[in-house]
C-alpha cells in the first residue's frame, strides 16, 4: 500500500492548484463550524465560572419560592425575604453565618449622563468574601451612607475615579461618592454589565425594599453536611421558601444565560450546514471534472495492472487528503474567526461575554469528522466513475471533448418525479390545506430532484438564458454553447449557487413579510398618539413603573395605558402573555373581540387569540391552568376571544389584567405605555412634556407610531441582517465553484481555446467569452434560486398566515439587489479564468494533445 | 552554407512572394540549454503557388510556419506577409493579421466542436465582424463536396470531412496566405489524397497562395515546390517535384546529420 500512497500524495500535490478551491471551499465550512462551537462553548464556560464565581464562598442560598427559576433565559423575580426569615435562618444549628444579600437594577449616571450598558446594570448590597464575589481593586468598602464601589472596568471605561461623584437611579435616586472599585474573579468586572456596590442599609432603601433582603447567603459551620443543613434550614423556615445549594443556584443562572447562545448555536450550526451543503457540490463537481480529464491517466494504471478497488481508492485517498488538509487549515481559521463571530452577533445585537477561548477536543473532533466526511462522500461518486474506466480508454483519443456528462435517463425520471411532488407540494400549500412540515418536505423533494434533473434540462435552459448572449456575436454564442454542451458539470456548478441565492432571497422575502405584516397590524390596532418603551429592548419591556404615574399625571394627556409581559409556565413549555388595563386599553387601541368583552378580565379572568382557543379547544367558560413562578398552577377563565391579528400587536395570545398580574408576578417594569393626547393640545407640546417626566427614566424613549413600529421591525432587520450576511459565504463559496470549474473546463478546451486564437479570436473576445459563460452559470443560478427561495417563502407565509396575522411581501428592491450582486458577483468569478484563457499561448495550446 | 541546388528563393520575381522569411533566428531556451530552432532560415512564399516545406525532425519546419503565420515571434531576421513586417507588430495587431490575411489547417481538432459546419467554415468573418461573400462561400463548399453536411456539429463529421471543413474556413476569408501544419497526418490515405487535391486545385484554380508542412513525401509531391530544411536552414528546393526525388533528398539530409 505504501507505493500506492505515495502515488496519491503525488497526484494530489501535482494537482494542487485544481483542488485549491475545493479545498478553501471546505475550508470555509469547517471554519464555520470551528468558529460556532468555540465562541458558544467559550461563551458558556465564561458564564458557567461567573457564576459559580458569584457564589464560591457560599454554602446555601435561601430565596422566596418559586414554580420555576427561569423563562426564556430571563430568571424570574421572588418576592424579597423578611428580616425574620434571617434570624430563623441564623438559629439553625450548623448555620455559622446568615447573610442577607440584596440585589437588583440600578442604573449609574456620571458626568451628567447616565451609562447605559447593552448588558443588565446591576445595584448590589456590598459584602465581604466569602459571601459577596467581588474583590476590591482599589480603595475601601462602601461602610457608610452615601458611598459606593463601582466595578473597574466601568470605572475605567467612563472615567470614574476614586473620589467620583457618581448618581445611582433604582427605585430612590441618590448621588453617592466612589470610595472603591471592585473587580469580579479575575477580570475587572462582568461583559456589557455596570455593577454599583452599596452597604446593605443603602441598597434596601434604594430598592424601597424596607428590611427585606433580596435573599440569605448561607454559610455552614465547619464540617456539617451541607445537605443536611439544607433539610434542616428549609424546615425551619417553611415551605414558602426555596433553600437551594449555590452550586446548584449557579447551575441554573448559567443555564438560563445559556438559553439565548444555543439559540444562536442553532443557527450557526444551520448555515454551517447550508455553507457545506454548497461546499459539497463543488466537490464532486472538482473530483468529477479532474477524473474526467485524467480518463487517460487512468487507464493506463488500470492498464498497468491497478484494480478498479485500486483507482476508487486513489482518488478516494486525493479527497481524504484534501479533507484532512482542509479541516486542519478550517480548525486553525476557525478557532481565529471565534472572536469575529462574536463581534458579528455584537454588531446585531447579540452580547456574548468576552476571554480565553475554549478549544475543546470535542470541537476538534467536529471539525474533522465534517470536513473529512464532506470531502469524501462528495468525491464518492466521481471515485466510482474512476474505478469503471476501461483500460482499453487508455488507447483511445483524449475523451475530453465529448465526455462531459450528459443526462442519464433513470436519475432524470426520478428528478422529475421529485420536483413533480415538491411542487405540488407547494401548490397544496399555496391553495389551502398544506401544513409548515408538508412545505419542508415539498422543498427537499424541489431540491433533490432539480440536482438530479439538472444535467436533462440545463441545455435548453441555458440556451433559452443566454438567448441575449447570440447578439454579442461568436464569443457570446461559444460561451452559451460551451455552458449547454457540459450539462452536468453546469447544473452542479449553478445549483450550488442557485441554493445559496434561494436561500439569502427566502430570508429576504420572509423577513420583509414579517416586517410588513407586524407593522400593518401595530398600525391598524395601535391608535394611540405615542407610545414610551424602553430604548434596551429588554424582554419584558424594562420601563420602569413610575415613568407612567408621571405620565398619566399630565394635563397635556387624555389617557396613558400601560402593558406588561410575562412568562408562565404550560407544562414544559414556556409560553408569554400580556397583562392590561381594560378600562383605559379600549381607548389607545382598535381592538376586535370575536367573542366575549375585554373589560370581563378585570374579574382575573383571560382573553385569548381567536386561534390558540382554537387549537387548544378552548370556549368562553372553560378555564386554562397557568403555571406561575410566583403563584404555582392558577386557573383562569376564559372569558373572551381576540381578533389573531389584535393579540399579534399585544405581542401575545394571552391576554390578562394588570390586577391579575400583580397577584401572579413579582415583575414590575411595564413593556409599553400608550398615550392618547389631550384635546386641544398639540402633538409636540405634549411630546416635550412627556420628555420632561420621563427624565428620571433614562431608558426611556416617547415614540410616536412610526418610531414604535421602526422598533419593532428594526428587530427583524438585525436577525435578517445577520443571517444573510452569514448566508453571503454559502454565495460566496458557490461563486469560487464558478471560478473553479471554469478554470477546469478552460484546461480542457486548450485546444478549442488555441484554435479559436489562431483563426483570430482576440484577447478581448476570448475574455468576454469565458466572462459571458461565469454570467450566464449565475444567471441559470439566479433564476432558479430567487425563484425556488420566493416560492417557498410565499408557501411559508401562506402556512404560517392560516395561524398569525401573516401576508406576503415581495421586496422588489433587495430582491433586484440579490440578482444584481449574483450577476456581478459571477462576472467576477469569471475574471480569473477569463484572463487566464486570453494569456494562454496559442502555440501550447494548438500542440496541446 | 548554401548547397547549390536547382532552383532558389532568389529565382522568384520579387512582385509574386506573399510571403518572405530573412535571416530567421528563433532560440529557445538560455545559456547552455539555448536551443537555436531556426539558424538563419530564408525562405520566400511564392503568390498563388502551393509550397510544401520538409525536414526531419527539429529542423525547424514547424517553427518557421509559426513565425511566417504570426503564430510567434522571431528573435533574428525579418518576416514578411505581404508588405507588413511582423516583426513591428504587437500580439493584439498579429491577431488582427492572421484573422484578416492568414488562413490555417491544423493536423487535428481544427474545428470548434460547438459550432455547426457552415459556422465553423465562416468563423474568422464573424470574429472580425465582416459580411461572408456568400456566392464565394457557395463555391468552396461545392467543390470541396460539403453541401449537405454544413449543418452537421464536427463530432458527426469523419475526419475527411472535418479537414474539408477545415480547409473551406481556410479559404473563406480570402487569406493572402494558407498554412497548413500536416493536414493529412490523420487521415486515411484517401481521405488524405481528396484534401491535399483540394488544396492545389485552390491553388492552381483560385490563385490561393498554400503553404503545408509536411514530413511525408507523397503529401509534398502534390505541392508546386518543396523546400528542404535542416538545422534551422533553408537547405534547398524542389520545383514540380517527384516522390522519388523528394525521398532522395530527404536521404541526404538524413545523411548529412549524421
Amino acid at each position: 500500500m505504501i507505493p500506492m500512497w505515495r502515488l496519491i500524495v503525488r497526484n494530489t500535490a501535482a494537482r494542487r492548484g485544481r483542488l485549491a478551491l475545493t479545498l478553501f471551499a471546505v475550508l470555509m465550512g469547517v471554519t464555520f463550524v470551528t468558529g460556532s462551537l468555540v465562541l458558544t462553548d467559550t461563551s458558556q464556560r465564561l458564564l458557567d465560572a461567573q457564576f459559580r464565581t458569584a457564589t464560591a464562598g457560599v454554602d446555601l442560598t435561601v430565596r422566596d419560592a418559586a414554580a420555576f427559576d427561569s423563562a426564556m433565559g430571563v430568571e424570574v423575580e421572588r418576592d424579597p425575604l423578611p428580616a425574620e426569615v434571617v434570624d430563623r435562618v441564623r438559629a439553625v444549628p450548623g448555620v455559622a453565618a446568615a447573610t442577607p444579600v440584596v440585589r437588583g437594577q440600578g442604573l449609574i449616571a456620571f458626568g451628567g449622563k447616565t451609562i447605559i450598558p447593552s448588558g443588565p446594570s446591576l445595584l448590589l448590597s456590598w459584602e465581604p468574601d466569602p459571601v459577596g464575589a467581588f474583590t476590591l481593586r482599589a480603595g475601601r468598602a462602601p461602610d457608610a451612607e452615601g458611598e459606593v464601589v463601582v466595578d473597574a472596568a466601568t470605572a475605567r471605561r467612563h472615567g470614574i475615579g476614586l473620589g467620583s461623584e457618581v448618581t445611582v437611579r433604582a427605585e430612590r435616586t441618590e448621588r453617592l461618592r466612589v470610595v472603591g472599585l471592585a473587580g469580579f474573579g479575575s477580570g475587572d468586572g462582568l461583559p456589557e454589565t455596570t455593577v454599583a456596590l452599596v452597604s446593605l442599609p443603602a441598597a434596601q432603601r434604594l430598592l424601597a425594599l424596607g428590611g427585606d433582603s433580596s435573599e440569605v447567603a448561607v454559610v455552614a459551620a465547619d464540617g456539617a453536611d451541607v445537605q443536611r443543613l439544607r433539610s434542616a434550614v428549609s424546615a425551619a423556615i417553611g415551605a414558602g421558601y426555596d433553600v437551594s445549594s449555590s452550586r446548584d443556584v449557579a447551575a441554573s443562572s448559567a443555564a438560563a444565560a445559556k438559553t439565548q447562545i444555543s439559540y444562536l448555536r442553532v443557527m450557526l450550526f444551520a448555515l454551517a450546514a447550508a455553507a457545506l451543503l454548497v461546499g459539497a457540490f463543488l466537490i464532486a463537481n472538482t473530483f468529477s471534472i479532474v477524473v474526467t480529464q485524467r480518463t487517460r491517466e487512468l487507464a493506463v494504471l488500470r492498464a498497468a495492472g491497478a484494480t478498479g478497488a485500486q483507482v476508487m481508492r486513489s482518488v478516494l485517498g486525493e479527497a481524504l487528503l484534501v479533507g484532512l488538509a482542509a479541516s486542519a487549515a478550517g480548525a486553525g481559521a476557525g478557532v481565529a474567526c471565534a472572536a469575529g463571530l462574536r463581534d458579528l452577533a455584537g454588531l446585531f445585537g447579540m452580547t456574548l461575554p468576552d476571554g480565553g477561548l475554549v478549544v475543546t477536543p470535542r470541537t476538534l473532533v467536529v471539525a474533522f469528522a465534517v470536513g473529512v466526511g464532506v470531502t469524501v462522500l462528495s468525491a464518492l461518486g466521481p471515485a466510482r466513475r474512476a474505478a469503471s474506466v476501461a483500460p482499453v480508454e487508455a488507447m483511445r483519443r483524449s475523451s475530453a471533448e465529448d465526455v462531459s456528462g450528459r443526462a442519464r435517463w433513470g436519475r432524470t425520471v426520478a428528478g422529475a418525479v421529485l420536483t413533480a411532488l415538491g411542487a405540488a407540494g407547494l401548490s397544496m400549500v399555496l391553495a389551502g390545506p398544506g401544513s409548515v412540515g408538508m412545505l419542508g418536505a415539498a422543498a427537499v423533494c424541489a431540491v433533490v430532484g432539480l440536482a438530479l434533473l439538472g444535467p436533462a434540462v440545463t441545455p435548453a435552459l441555458t440556451r433559452l438564458l443566454g438567448r441575449p448572449l447570440g447578439v454579442a456575436g461568436v464569443p457570446g454564442r461559444l460561451a452559451r454553447e460551451s455552458a449547454a454542451r457540459a450539462p452536468r458539470r453546469t447544473s452542479a456548478t449553478a445549483l450550488a449557487l442557485a441554493f445559496g441565492l434561494a436561500l439569502v432571497s427566502f430570508t429576504t422575502v420572509m423577513g420583509a413579510s414579517i416586517r410588513d405584516s407586524t407593522a400593518r397590524s401595530y398600525t391598524e390596532v395601535i391608535t394611540a398618539d405615542y407610545v414610551v418603551e424602553s430604548a434596551r429592548n429588554e424582554m419584558l419591556g424594562g420601563l420602569p413603573a413610575h415613568a407612567y404615574h408621571h405620565v398619566s399625571e399630565l394635563p397635556q394627556v387624555a389617557v396613558a395605558s400601560r402593558l406588561r409581559y410575562g412568562h408562565w409556565k404550560d407544562g414544559r413549555s414556556t409560553e408569554a402573555l400580556t397583562a392590561v388595563d381594560p378600562v383605559t386599553l379600549p381607548r389607545v387601541t382598535s381592538l376586535h373581540m370575536i367573542e366575549g368583552r375585554l373589560d370581563a378580565i378585570a374579574d382575573g379572568g383571560i382573553v385569548l387569540a381567536a386561534d390558540v382557543a382554537r387549537q387548544r379547544n378552548l370556549k368562553i367558560g372553560d378555564t386554562l391552568a397557568m403555571t406561575f413562578s410566583r403563584t404555582g398552577v392558577q386557573r383562569l377563565p376564559v372569558v373572551g376571544l381576540l381578533r389573531d391579528r389584535d393579540a399579534q400587536a399585544l405581542s401575545t395570545s394571552y391576554i390578562i389584567a394588570l390586577d391579575t398580574f400583580e397577584k401572579n408576578f413579582r415583575e414590575h417594569v411595564d413593556a409599553s405605555v400608550f398615550v392618547k393626547v389631550a384635546d386641544g393640545v398639540s402633538g409636540a407640546d405634549a411630546r416635550k412634556a412627556i420628555e420632561g417626566v420621563l427624565t428620571d427614566s433614562p431608558t426611556a424613549q416617547v415614540r410616536d407610531q412610526a418610531a414604535a413600529v421602526a422598533a419593532r421591525t428594526g428587530m427583524v432587520d438585525e436577525v435578517i441582517g445577520l443571517v444573510t450576511a452569514l448566508l453571503m459565504l454559502t454565495v460566496l463559496i458557490a461563486l469560487m465553484g464558478i471560478t473553479n470549474t471554469l478554470a477546469l473546463s478552460i484546461v480542457e478546451r486548450t485546444r478549442e481555446i488555441g484554435l479559436l486564437r489562431a483563426v483570430g479570436m482576440t484577447g478581448a473576445q476570448t475574455r468576454w467569452m469565458i466572462r459571458g459563460e461565469a454570467v450566464l452559470v449565475a444567471a441559470l443560478a439566479i433564476v432558479t434560486g430567487v425563484g425556488l427561495g420566493v416560492a417557498f417563502a410565499a408557501g411559508t407565509v401562506t402556512a404560517l398566515g392560516r395561524t398569525t396575522e401573516a401576508t406576503l411581501t415581495l421586496p422588489v428592491g433587495p430582491l433586484l439587489l440579490v440578482v444584481g450582486v449574483a450577476a456581478a458577483a459571477g462576472l467576477l468569478a469569471g475574471l480569473l479564468p477569463a484572463r487566464r484563457a486570453a494569456r494562454l499561448d496559442v502555440l501550447t495550446a494548438i500542440a496541446t494533445s | 552554407m548554401t548547397m547549390t541546388e536547382t532552383t532558389t528563393a532568389e529565382t522568384f520575381p520579387r512582385t509574386d512572394i506573399a510571403a518572405l522569411a530573412r535571416d530567421v533566428v528563433k532560440i529557445y531556451g538560455r545559456g547552455d540549454t539555448a536551443v537555436r530552432a531556426l539558424d538563419g532560415a530564408t525562405l520566400s512564399i511564392p503568390a498563388g503557388r502551393f509550397t510544401a516545406v520538409m525536414g526531419p525532425s527539429g529542423s525547424g519546419k514547424s517553427t518557421l510556419m509559426h513565425a511566417l503565420a504570426g503564430l510567434d515571434t522571431v528573435d533574428g531576421g525579418q518576416v514578411l506577409v505581404g508588405d507588413t513586417d511582423l516583426g513591428r507588430l504587437n500580439e493584439r495587431q498579429r491577431t488582427l493579421l492572421r484573422r484578416e490575411h492568414v488562413g490555417f489547417v491544423f493536423q487535428s481538432f481544427n474545428l470548434v466542436p460547438t459550432l455547426t459546419a457552415a459556422e465553423n467554415i465562416v468563423l474568422p468573418l464573424t470574429l472580425a465582424g465582416r459580411r461572408a461573400d456568400q456566392a464565394w462561400i457557395d463555391e468552396i463548399v461545392a467543390m470541396l463536396g460539403l453541401a449537405d453536411r454544413l449543418r452537421h456539429r464536427p463530432a458527426e463529421l469523419s475526419g475527411g470531412q472535418q479537414q474539408r471543413v477545415a480547409v473551406a474556413r481556410a479559404l473563406a476569408a480570402r487569406p493572402r496566405i494558407i498554412f497548413a501544419d500536416e493536414p493529412t497526418g490523420n487521415l486515411d490515405s484517401r481521405s488524405g489524397e481528396a484534401v491535399l487535391g483540394f488544396l492545389r486545385h485552390a491553388a492552381h484554380e483560385l490563385g490561393q497562395t498554400i503553404v503545408m508542412v509536411t514530413h511525408d513525401a507523397n503529401a509534398a509531391a502534390y505541392a508546386d515546390q518543396v523546400a528542404f530544411l535542416a538545422d534551422g536552414r533553408v537547405a534547398g528546393e524542389l520545383r514540380d517535384p517527384e516522390v522519388a526525388d523528394i525521398l532522395a533528398r530527404m536521404a541526404r539530409l538524413g545523411e548529412r546529420e549524421k
